[in-house]
């Protein structure tokens, strides 16, 4: 298969570097696996490098008991589903006149939203429009203002844009519609910039911190991401005198470990699966502008 | 033709602009409106009026209206509180919120500020100038402060007009430290060492005679953590004013200096560094952060360990379930240095606690008043620490007994807890000894007991309630960069202690001079009043 020795011998240099680095990578990550799977003393006194010493479930047991925390995690996968639902319709809704050279005024409002993406609003009259139309404190703001992106406006339309004509008028001359168009011929065809928005505001909506941390006072919703924060944060202040935590087998250090792990989960799950739409991401609607 | 029509379409966006503005500003006023009613009961008939404050909540429960903890704070202090939830991630959130609602117009009653917010907001007399008020609505606040205190907060008045805008927070003990293992001592044959000398011949005890007879050489005499920090006691010796490892300032020839500059604290680094090479602290003391180090505590290693006093049961506590081990620290006098006078410092001013919004109402000025007087009467402290029965505390053989701490079911009664804002050894005591169960009677013991040794060493410093922003514009030497960096190489070896010139030439230069004149132009108003 390779031409050469020296060819071979490079392959086999890159890899063994390759692995090395990927090693590198997964220790730290087993570290924080053993350290949510060992007891609190073995914890306590920095026995646990990479694997678990005096194995326990007693952490898991905890952070699953953990009503808020799962909570959060329901929270966050219902706005994450929801939104990027929401976001993909109404992204294909404004990008699909807008492909349109017979929508007049679509190079107006082209303006407007590239306006939209460059300046963006500074944080204070963004929080009083915010809160103005009634987000504030309100669990919607974790959807709403995240709905539509410019810049994946404008990836969509490039991508209508080079729908191909011929199909659309032979459409139009059974007699549909524009709605008809869209949903019937344009999106069922659209799958790869969909996949691809999809998994971008997918992301944002899974990731949100920032964002919720200015509009939520009520930590009932709270989203994932904050809930893990705190659970990592929390120092377990020690008010002199209060009773210890009797005798439990964890400590903040392995239910910080655990909370990480906890959260990682769904992502490592889901991630194998779209990772190519990443890279194919930053392919779709570049050609045109 | 196309001209007229886009002119009319400009038209229109701008109208259903203003309308949506419109709307949005409706929208607003009727919920202010709304909540303005709904918190304020004195207009419709109740006794107490409602203030809402805002502070440090590391995620328990809102204490929002109807609340137990609303009905207690009423009950106990005739004021209704309402606390919502700020998320404080460090600080910067908070800061991010709270300025936000400044921004729009609703600022809290009373608040803790971050970050020196309260400067700004003094200079453009958006919170009350306290001078005259405290005194007259707030006597018990006023008296609870000593005097000189008060001086350095009227110093402090960005204005530059001597005025009081923030209530300061303030430790009325010497909280800090050493530790050392009194059964070890025991165990060994040893004196408690008097001089440094004997300091260190304990710790070469320490090193090689196994005191935790395990049959290992893995005993670490003494130690403390990265940057050169929570070593304090290595630096006491010497007279270095240093504050959980950072150096502060005090008088060292008669002038306000930065301690880290000082000869006493190049003794203290040739020593320290002496120390490094002979093996009698942690190896890995510029590596530990606190789960580190104290896990080495913890794990029955270490000798002799740096932090609050008042801390101690949890040390012990941590010893006893890892290890089985009961153990015995006491307090480590600072050991004498032929020539230097060592202490263990002591800032009696934290940051500031509260500042309170001018208010234009006069009803929730006063009521903000009386809340701050009645946090600060002694009779109120124990309730304000038990907090609502049931919720946070249980009674138990007719004793107070504190919850264990539950986030998702505790509301954030602490928001108001005396020990937080003022701080005394005797109430501190007492609080440990009252919360007492028979299991950790011992470890509390031992804590108060060398909670009061403490007291000996503890010298307050010229420096303490020095404002941060005699750093401005120099926020390398705020963070102490070059101190660090020389501090580790010197102790590790890496440097010679001649190189110690070196950075007090350097730190002068990149802006040292300027800051150590504010700072003592700083102190020259403070010894004025």
């Amino acid at each position: 298969m390779f031409a050469s020795r020296g060819e071979k011998a490079f392959v086999t240099a890159i890899t063994v570097i390759l692995i090395l680095v990927s090693i590198v990578a997964i220790i730290p990550l087993l570290s924080v696996i053993s350290t949510s799977l060992s007891s609190r003393s073995a914890v306590d006194m920095n026995l646990v490098t990479i694997w678990p010493k005096q194995f326990t479930l007693d952490s898991w047991g905890y952070i699953i008991d953990r009503a808020d925390l799962w909570r959060s995690f329901l929270l966050t996968l219902v706005t994450t589903v929801v939104g990027t639902i929401s976001a993909l319709l109404l992204t294909a809704l404004l990008a699909y006149p807008l492909s349109k050279p017979e929508y007049r005024w679509g190079a107006v409002v082209m303006v407007g939203v590239v306006i939209a993406m460059i300046f963006k609003a500074p944080i204070v009259p963004y929080f009083l429009t915010v809160r103005g139309i009634g987000l504030y404190d309100n669990p919607l703001v974790l959807i709403i203002p995240q709905i539509l992106n410019p810049f994946n406006l404008i990836i969509m339309r490039t991508f209508f844009k080079q729908f191909p004509k011929e199909l659309e008028e032979a459409a139009f001359l059974e007699g549909s519609g524009y709605f008809r168009m869209l949903f019937q011929f344009v999106l069922p065809l659209s799958k790869a910039v969909l996949a691809t928005l999809a998994l971008f505001y997918g992301v944002v909506l899974w990731n949100q911190f920032q964002h919720p941390l200015l509009f939520l006072q009520n930590p009932d919703w709270f989203p994932l991401q904050i809930k893990i924060r705190q659970f990592i944060t929390d120092d377990n202040v020690i008010i002199p005198g209060a009773v210890s935590g009797a005798d439990l087998n964890y400590n903040a250090r392995t239910l910080r470990a655990t909370t990480v792990i906890f959260a990682i989960i769904p992502v490592v799950a889901v991630y194998p699966f779209l990772q190519k739409y990443f890279v194919k991401g930053a392919m779709i609607g570049s050609v045109k502008g | 033709m196309n001209f007229k029509k886009m002119g009319l379409l400009a038209a229109a966006g701008i109208l259903s602009i203003t309308a949506l503005a419109g709307c949005g500003g409706n929208n607003d006023d009727s919920s202010e409106g709304a909540s303005a009613s709904a918190s304020n009961p004195a207009s419709s008939g109740g006794d107490a009026v409602d203030i809402e404050v805002w502070g440090t909540n590391i995620g328990y429960k809102p204490v929002t209206k109807g609340s137990k903890t609303y009905e207690f704070f009423k009950d106990k202090l005739g004021v209704g509180v309402i606390n919502p939830y700020v998320e404080w991630n460090g600080g910067t959130n908070y800061l991010n919120q709270l300025n936000l609602k400044i921004a729009s117009g609703e600022m809290p009653d009373l608040f803790v500020p971050y970050g020196g917010i309260e400067n700004n907001l003094a200079k453009n007399g958006a919170i009350a100038d306290l001078t005259d008020l405290l005194p007259k609505y707030a006597p018990n606040l006023w008296e609870a402060i000593p005097q000189d205190v008060w001086n350095i907060v009227k110093a402090n008045d960005p204005t530059g007009q001597g005025k009081i805008y923030y209530i300061p927070s303030l430790v009325d003990y010497g909280r800090y430290g050493g530790m050392i293992r009194q059964d070890w001592l025991d165990k060994l044959n040893l004196q408690m060492p008097k001089t440094q000398e004997d300091y260190v011949k304990v710790l070469e005890a320490f090193r090689d005679r196994d005191p935790n007879g395990n049959g290992q050489k893995d005993e670490l005499p003494t130690g403390g953590r990265q940057e050169a920090r929570w070593m304090d006691h290595l630096f006491a010796m010497y007279g270095v004013a240093m504050f959980e490892g950072y150096p502060d300032w005090d008088l060292y020839d008669g002038q306000l200096t930065y301690s880290a500059v000082t000869p006493n604290m190049k003794a203290a680094l040739e020593f320290i560094a002496k120390l490094y090479k002979e093996g009698l602290i942690d190896k890995e003391t510029l590596l530990n952060d606190k789960a580190k180090w104290d896990g080495k505590v913890a794990a029955n290693k270490a000798g002799n360990y740096f932090h609050w006093v008042e801390q101690m049961p949890l040390y012990l506590d941590n010893l006893q379930k890892n290890t089985g081990v009961k153990g015995q620290f006491s307090l480590l006098p600072v050991p004498e240095v032929q020539g230097y006078k060592g202490f263990y410092t002591w800032k009696r001013m934290g940051n500031p606690q509260w500042v309170v919004k001018n208010n234009k109402d006069e009803t929730k000025l006063m009521a903000t008043l009386k809340l701050l007087n009645n946090v600060y009467d002694k009779k109120n402290w124990k309730d304000l620490y038990l907090g609502v029965e049931g919720m946070h505390y249980t009674m138990k053989d007719g004793k107070a007994v504190k919850l264990p701490d539950d986030k998702s079911a505790q509301e954030n009664v602490g928001i108001l807890n005396p020990a937080t804002s003022l701080a005394t050894l005797d109430f501190t005591t007492e609080l440990m000894k009252s919360t007492a169960s028979e299991d950790n009677l011992w470890q509390i013991d031992q804590a108060v007991k060398a909670m009061q040794d403490a007291q000996k060493y503890a010298k307050p410093i010229a420096g303490d309630g020095m404002p941060s922003s005699v750093y401005d514009d120099y926020p390398d030497i705020n963070n102490r960069t070059l101190f660090v960096e020389y501090a580790t190489k010197i102790i590790l070896g890496q440097y010679p202690i001649s190189k110690f010139d070196e950075f007090v030439e350097k730190w002068n230069q990149s802006g040292g001079e300027e800051v150590t004149k504010r700072a003592r132009e700083w102190y020259a108003k403070v010894q004025q009043k």
